[in-house]
């Protein structure tokens, strides 16, 4: 089981895991950061980098928790701990949006999509060979996927 | 080999034979069901909008029961419990023997004592699948409902059937439209998303009697105020009661619920109880946990089950999101802080520097760590000033052996 781990000493706030994430999960057919829509809500980052106030960055990343509190309030089974690979998949299709999630995640990870139909959450970027786009767009290695 | 029996296969239910099943590999797993079919009472709105078929609200896979080599029995309410026996009873004449019992039967829909409304057949519950189907097939004869209630099971109901062209009135006694989980204006603005597609408010009222056709069937609703109200049939929403007759009926302890300690086992030895029918709570998390807890004890492993936070839920009906968490009625000596934006309403209850209460009316994305805040009591009176914008950020913490996040406070 693999887990993405942050090292928020090394983040310097470049953001480049937020572009890579919105980038990756773009569903307008396109490729590349020129033609990345940044304000249109359906392109949103399923991690942030926030401010520690002192001049720091802290990630905000879903950690696939090992006893998940949004798969232990969904109501649809939409969203299951895969005990295999130890992530927590969602599947579109089963979510009725109800939103106990979103309550749920005492890390505030889950978010709404614009069209109020959905929740959006870290997938691993289990569409791609390689692995978390987020992971190999860090220029400080201040994320990286372990085996836990 | 040991064999363990749960009645009952709603969250708690199912819940529990997951983990049993995990366990124990090799023992024998019994789930007995009134239910035909396994559903989310949570999502029988989308049955009854025609939105999804009975497999579309199962919140497990179809192959549940056949991958985890559970024994289902369907359709079957278990009558009477020998304890000493250690045996259940359904059907006909029907019985399982069973070293560890868990009770899971969940809770039904309350009809108050008004005239002609226990007994009319155009009364209906908003609870179980079998429920939905008797509104389908009632609203297939007339359309004009009445809905008692106007609580997130009341709504529900509503949003499924004006959406396919009902007449709906909803009675609520309160003042306001889901009044545990709103407040005046949140209210509101629901109100008028209803009203906008067609719903009809009776706030601050009850029905106090009926007029009945020669087949005992409601035609008209008598309001409190002596006003008549026409109808097709009745939606009953109007809260629910654990369903704890199985327990008074074989001796194990219950009042209003079944009585259950820290550990979830009922006062008989080997018999457990979890979900809505202990009473601890009325949501859906706390009845997974309780299933899952429970089983755990079952199983042999010693696990406390720390007392529930029930007040928390989150509701979207017209896409109008709200996450509604803590006491918002509780303000005597505290702080209510209140943003207000065309677009987003929040509201704080703060007392002695702690979060008691928070409502979130818009775009709610990424506010679980309030409910975390006010289960925890945790101290957030040097953050005040940015109540409505926190975030872990202001907690942050990893815990360095597995790489999840952790909270220092």
């Amino acid at each position: 089981m693999k887990r993405i781990f942050i090292e928020p000493a090394k983040c310097d706030g470049c953001k480049n895991c937020t572009l890579a994430c919105m980038e990756s999960h773009r569903e307008d057919g396109g490729r590349g950061l020129y033609t990345l829509d940044l304000t249109d809500p359906a392109n949103q980052s399923r991690n942030r980098i926030l401010s520690d106030g002192k001049g720091g960055y802290l990630p905000i990343f879903c950690r696939h928790c090992d006893d998940p509190d949004c798969a232990g309030t969904c109501m649809s089974g939409a969203l299951v701990k895969n005990q295999t690979t130890g992530l927590v998949d969602y599947d579109a299709e089963k979510c009725a949006a109800c939103y106990m999630c979103v309550m749920a995640c005492r890390y505030g990870v889950p978010a709404v999509s614009p069209d109020r139909k959905r929740m959006i959450k870290c997938d691993f970027c289990q569409h791609l060979e390689e692995g978390p786009a987020c992971v190999r767009a860090c220029p400080k290695k201040a994320i990286e996927v372990r085996e836990v | 080999m040991e064999r363990f029996v749960i009645i009952g296969a709603g969250a708690a239910g199912i819940s529990a034979a997951q983990v049993l099943r995990d366990f124990r590999p090799k023992d024998v797993v019994t789930v007995i069901s009134t239910d035909e079919k396994v559903h989310s009472r949570c999502m029988l709105h989308k049955y009854l909008g025609h939105e999804r078929d009975a497999q579309g609200i199962n919140f497990v896979g179809a192959d549940f029961f056949e991958k985890n080599d559970i024994v289902h029995i369907s359709c079957e309410t278990v009558k009477r419990i020998d304890t000493a026996a250690k045996t259940v009873f359904f059907g006909e004449s029907y019985s399982a023997p069973y070293d560890k019992l868990l009770i899971a039967t969940g809770s039904g829909f309350f009809i108050p004592p008004i005239p002609h409304f226990r007994e009319a057949p155009n009364v209906f519950g908003f609870r179980d699948l079998s429920d939905a189907l008797k509104i389908d097939e009632a609203f297939a004869k007339g359309r004009r409902v009445f809905i008692v209630g106007s609580g997130l099971v009341g709504l529900d109901a509503a949003s499924a059937l004006c959406e396919r062209g009902a007449e709906i009135t909803i009675a609520e006694m309160a003042p306001r439209v889901m009044p545990l989980q709103t407040d005046d204006y949140a209210a509101s603005v629901y109100q008028k998303v209803f009203e906008d597609h067609g719903c009809k408010f009776l706030l601050g009222i009850g029905a106090s009697d009926a007029v009945v056709d020669e087949a005992g069937n409601i035609t008209e609703v008598i309001l409190s105020n002596g006003e008549h109200i026409p109808c097709d049939f009745i939606i009953m929403a109007a809260g629910v009661r654990p369903r704890i007759q199985i327990a008074l009926d074989s001796g194990i302890a219950a009042e209003r619920a079944i009585q259950v300690d820290g550990h979830l086992r009922t006062s008989v030895p080997d018999v457990y109880a979890a979900g809505d029918c202990t009473g601890l709570s009325g949501v859906w998390p706390d009845a997974m946990a309780q299933g899952k807890a429970a089983a755990r004890n079952m199983a042999g492993v010693d696990e406390a089950y720390p007392k529930p936070y029930p007040f928390k839920n989150t509701s979207n009906f017209f896409g109008v999101t709200m996450l509604s968490v803590g006491r918002l009625d509780l303000t005597e000596g505290a702080d209510i802080l209140v943003h207000k934006t065309p677009t987003e309403y929040k509201k704080a209850i703060v007392k002695d520097g702690r979060l008691t209460g928070y409502l979130s009316l818009g775009d709610i994305s990424n506010h679980g760590l309030y409910l975390h805040l006010i289960r925890n009591g945790i101290d957030i009176s040097g953050k005040l000033d940015k109540i409505f914008r926190l975030t872990f950020a202001d907690f942050y913490g990893i815990n360095e052996k597995n790489g999840e996040f952790a909270y220092s406070v």
